[in-house]
């Protein structure tokens, strides 16, 4: 009998040839993508970590004399960022709000939490919180107004009415799109799609300019919750075709059954209709969710404080002006981390999801 | 008008008279006259397209008739919402595709409507549910979700989701056109049980062997109106129509 | 009456006039308060101001314009630089998203690396600080004293001056039409079937058009040359600032920039899913054909790739011109920023607001209708093949 051959195993330079250099016009790519990635890596590497000023109670001075990042800036200037022009003796609670918004997205994303009931009972709950904390005047905190609201809380806080407005809003104008009755689906039809043809900066101006124009004056409000009834009425519209195209995916038998069992509109569509549509739709829903929190940036054009004013405000001063890159990489990254790992998250629902189907 | 006189008992079940339906320009039903009584088991039966379903689903207001009357138990079904709400609470109907709620267990849906609609409480609601469930053999899936069952076991729980808002008609449209062979068996014999035992069906089904053993009219649609009908023994040794010749001769065997 | 109530087609009716109504009631509401307070602030309603002159300057225009121009004229150059920005934006992002895009679906590994790196980086961080960003780098140049140097451009926090030919206007619309004609004409030809040739002996018919439109451009500039002027006008210092070229703005370039980088993320991962939606089943058919990696690239997965990529490109098209409206962070007098400038100025709130909604809604139907055509043109014919 012959012996049985074992299979044949490359060497590692063979394997490694095979995999980056298999014919010219490859390694010429691997060759030339290889070189990009290191130099860009090293360079990187080199400004943000190894020629860096780390030094916590350093001067723009020292930092200017080294060659790297200057990320005393960031010591010395952490506050205004993450907080504005929040009074420092009170900070403390808007690190607290900070924390609160941040377990809530969390919250939000473990399955268990997915029903109606428990989504609403965290956002409400986190958003009091948050209002009440930031706000005060009660509980013993000392009153602070909005307008002292800054920096990466004031994002979060944006961010986090936007969506606990915009999300009712998206489902009714979605049940509103979908209605059988003719005039109420295209009116809703024609709103919806006009209020996504316009860009979103046109539609915080005109909440923040233009609507106090068409508003008597006992109804005015303050110009920070017109900009957030604004981006609200954004996201909805966006939301809305995104839930729509979840329904449309949830089968007519479903509601047939429903209503043979006897069921009414509103039992159909909160107990059937919307759980089903709501899982269809659940990677496009935290896809907007993560565009939500990057557009919240956009208010800086209406003059609000959040934390990209305050980046500027961070490197304005005379002594830190040269240190506006290192601002900015930071403020980027804080957008990272959120916006990464939110989408990541979507990413790996959506697969979860899928292989379900099969 | 307004109240189902359900205490005369000579009331029909189903009174459908002059009934048309139309699709736009199409034609679908024509001028359908049939009346259905108490406990009485129907089996339509006819080519694709002859309107089979159609007219059944006009029955529960899941389709709208264009012309002609239908009366359910003794309410007339037109556009009147307390109407159409009541006769929906009397008149259940098991799918082709069995359409079980797939985000919800077995239990739950078989509680949802009778605690919705006829407001009862968990408790007598979930012994009502586990009743219906020993009755079509599957008690031990309660906890389980549709999609963790076959075919045939699903359309066992449809079945017994309907019976638990215990209507007085049961309408079936196809309920084993979408099974495997091997599990069209268990359907029918649940089917059986509920003849036997005095349910009011009207059952949409190829199954010609189901038809012989428990319908006591058979009714033959074809291009939206009935050509024949009759009791089972009469209907298959001896038709009538030509049309009806043809197609019992391509369904033999079943 | 109650009976009437339980009708469903009464119910419909009612609900229908109920919600037409509310919002009819919102509408006119909001109309009427608004013309009170205007009145209020005596401001005329109306559009007769746009034929008054503005009293302001635009910092880029295409077009000469200047403070007493009316506002009409500003409007329409608002929203030519809008479209020009777009324009420019377009192009840059799609090219960087085809690269980007060719670097991710590749079997290297390292480019697959280098193109994820790319897009994760991008798109996750908000457009409006990436513009920002730009902006204080460009705008961190050295002055024109120090102006950095290269054949013949300069870049300088003022911007970047490029030579320019000095050939009059005529001169420059006559070289752009005959480049549009050298591609248009032979497309336009060929798909109305007037040309007598098949379609794959149509090159040198299409070198042709090419010799002859960089002829007509040739003559144009010649012809065109501006009289007592050199042929190239070069940027140069002249006391603190840089006469002659053609100054590109670093409002502009930053937008430009910014654009050209975070669209093409987002163009870069289109690409790949359209990429990823050509089946494998057609490049397993090509290659046991015996057709070479480049023929199977160009012949078989590029066209169903773009046919597969189209409407979403419309979609993301459409959203870049929509960003064009951060022009106001820098400064770039864009078609959203004479809006707004002309509601500081006039106070005619309502009536501009009314122009800016009508223009974004004019030209994203534009350019929905477009990619509609170029999509019905381009689709697979017939329903039987799916990849």
């Amino acid at each position: 009998m012959a012996s049985v051959l074992a299979p044949p195993r490359p060497g590692p330079l063979d394997s490694l040839r095979r995999r980056f250099f298999p014919t010219p016009p490859q390694a010429l790519v691997s060759a030339v993508s290889l070189t990009l990635l290191l130099w860009l890596g090293w360079k990187v590497l080199d400004w943000a970590l190894f020629s860096a000023t780390f030094d916590t109670s350093g001067t723009a001075d020292a930092c200017r004399a080294a060659t790297g990042a200057c990320w005393s800036v960031i010591a010395a200037r952490w506050r205004i960022l993450f907080f504005g022009l929040y009074p420092y003796e009170e900070q403390w609670r808007s690190a607290l709000a900070c924390v609160i918004v941040v377990a809530m997205t969390v919250l939000s994303c473990i399955p268990s939490f997915w029903t109606g009931r428990r989504i609403a009972l965290v956002w409400g709950v986190g958003t009091a919180l948050f209002y009440v904390l930031m706000k005060g005047g009660v509980l013993g905190l000392p009153y602070i107004g909005e307008e002292q609201w800054g920096g990466l809380a004031l994002t979060l806080f944006i961010f986090v009415t936007t969506c606990l407005i915009g999300f009712p809003l998206a489902i009714c104008l979605a049940l509103l799109r979908r209605s059988e009755l003719p005039w109420i689906s295209r009116t809703t039809g024609i709103i919806i799609d006009a209020v996504r043809s316009l860009p979103l900066i046109s539609i915080l101006f005109m909440f923040a300019i233009v609507v106090p124009f068409m508003l008597p004056g006992w109804l005015q409000g303050d110009k920070l919750y017109r900009v957030i009834v604004g981006s609200a009425l954004f996201f909805a519209a966006y939301q809305a075709e995104i839930v729509r195209g979840g329904m449309q995916g949830v089968p007519t038998g479903q509601d047939e059954a429903a209503m043979s069992l006897g069921l009414n509109y509103w039992q159909r569509i909160g107990r059937i209709l919307l759980p089903q549509a709501m899982r269809n739709a659940l990677p496009a829903t935290i896809n907007q969710f993560v565009i939500a929190f990057k557009e919240t940036s956009l208010v800086i054009i209406v003059g609000f404080f959040e934390i990209l004013a305050s980046g500027n405000a961070a490197f304005g001063t005379a002594e830190w002006r040269s240190a506006y890159v290192e601002v900015y990489v930071f403020i980027a990254f804080i957008y990272f981390t959120f916006v990464y790992s939110l989408s990541r998250y979507g990413a790996f629902l959506e697969r979860r999801l899928s292989v379900g189907d099969r | 008008m307004t109240a189902s006189d359900t205490s005369n008992a000579a009331v029909a079940a189903i009174r459908i008279e002059g009934m048309n339906k139309y699709y736009g320009e199409f034609h679908a039903l024509r001028n359908i006259d049939l009346t259905v009584s108490r406990g009485e088991k129907v089996v339509v039966c006819g080519p694709s397209g002859s309107g089979k379903s159609t007219m059944i689903r006009c029955l529960n207001r899941l389709e709208e008739h264009s012309s002609g009357r239908i009366v359910v138990l003794g309410t007339e079904l037109d556009d009147d919402v307390g109407n159409i709400d009541e006769i929906r609470r009397e008149v259940g109907m098991v799918f082709q595709h069995f359409n079980l709620f797939p985000h919800m267990t077995v239990l739950e849906n078989c509680v949802l409507a009778p605690m919705l609609v006829r407001k009862l409480a968990r408790a007598e609601a979930e012994a009502t549910a586990r009743r219906y469930l020993e009755k079509v053999r599957i008690p031990e899936q309660a906890s389980k979700y549709p999609g963790q069952l076959s075919g045939g076991q699903q359309q066992r729980v449809a079945i017994a989701r309907s019976l638990c808002m215990q209507p007085e008609i049961l309408l079936f449209d196809e309920p084993t056109s979408a099974l495997d062979p091997e599990m069209i068996a268990e359907v029918l014999d649940v089917m059986v049980t509920l003849a036997s035992e005095g349910m009011t069906m009207i059952c949409v089904t190829h199954e010609m062997g189901f038809a012989r053993r428990v319908a006591d009219r058979v009714i033959f649609m074809d291009a939206g109106e009935i050509v024949e009908e009759g009791p089972p023994d009469a209907f298959f040794a001896a038709p009538r129509n030509e049309r009806t010749r043809k197609f019992l001769s391509q369904v033999v065997g079943h | 009456m109650e009976r009437l109530l339980r009708n469903q087609k009464v119910r419909n009716a009612l609900l229908q006039i109920l919600f037409v109504g509310a919002l009819a009631l919102l509408v006119i509401g909001g109309a009427l308060v608004a013309r009170q307070n205007l009145i209020d602030q005596r401001i005329v309603s109306g559009f007769d101001f746009l034929y008054k002159s503005t009293g302001w300057d635009m910092n880029f225009s295409l077009f000469p314009v200047s403070s007493r121009d009316p506002y009409w004229w500003f409007f329409l150059n608002g929203i030519v630089n809008t479209l020009f920005l777009g324009s420019f934006g377009l192009v840059l992002a799609t090219m960087i998203g085809a690269v980007v895009g060719l670097a991710r679906t590749s079997t290297n590994e390292l480019a697959q690396l280098l193109g994820r790196a790319y897009v994760d980086f991008f798109r996750n961080i908000p457009l409006i600080l990436q513009v920002i960003f730009w902006y204080a780098v460009l705008t961190r140049l050295p002055p024109p004293r120090n102006a950095l140097e290269g054949a013949g451009f300069l870049l300088s926090n003022r911007g970047l001056y490029a030579p320019f030919p000095n050939i009059g206007v005529a001169a420059l619309l006559v070289i752009a039409a005959a480049l549009v004609a050298a591609v248009a004409l032979p497309v336009w030809l060929g798909r109305t079937g007037r040309l007598s040739t098949p379609p794959d002996k149509r090159l040198p018919l299409k070198l042709c058009a090419a010799a002859a439109a960089l002829l007509c451009a040739l003559a144009a500039v010649l012809l065109g040359r501006l009289p007592d002027a050199p042929l190239l006008d070069m940027p140069g210092l002249q006391g603190l600032n840089v006469r002659g070229g053609m100054r590109v703005s670093p409002e502009f370039m930053a937008l430009l920039v910014a654009m050209g980088i975070y669209g093409g993320a987002y163009i870069a991962e289109i690409v790949r899913g359209g990429f990823k939606a050509v089946g494998r089943g057609q490049v397993e058919a090509a290659q046991s054909l015996g057709l070479s990696p480049w023929r199977i690239f160009s012949l078989v997965r590029l066209p169903l790739a773009l046919r597969a990529m189209l409407p979403i490109l419309a979609n993301q098209y459409i959203w870049l011109i929509k960003a064009t409206t951060m022009g106001i962070v820098v400064g770039f007098t864009d078609f959203f920023m004479i809006t707004a400038l002309t509601i500081n100025h006039s106070g005619q709130t309502l009536e501009a607001i009314f122009i800016l909604m009508a223009g974004f809604l004019l030209i994203n139907m534009s350019l929905a209708a477009l990619f509609n055509r170029i999509n019905r043109a381009i689709a697979l014919k017939g329903n039987q093949v799916r990849a």
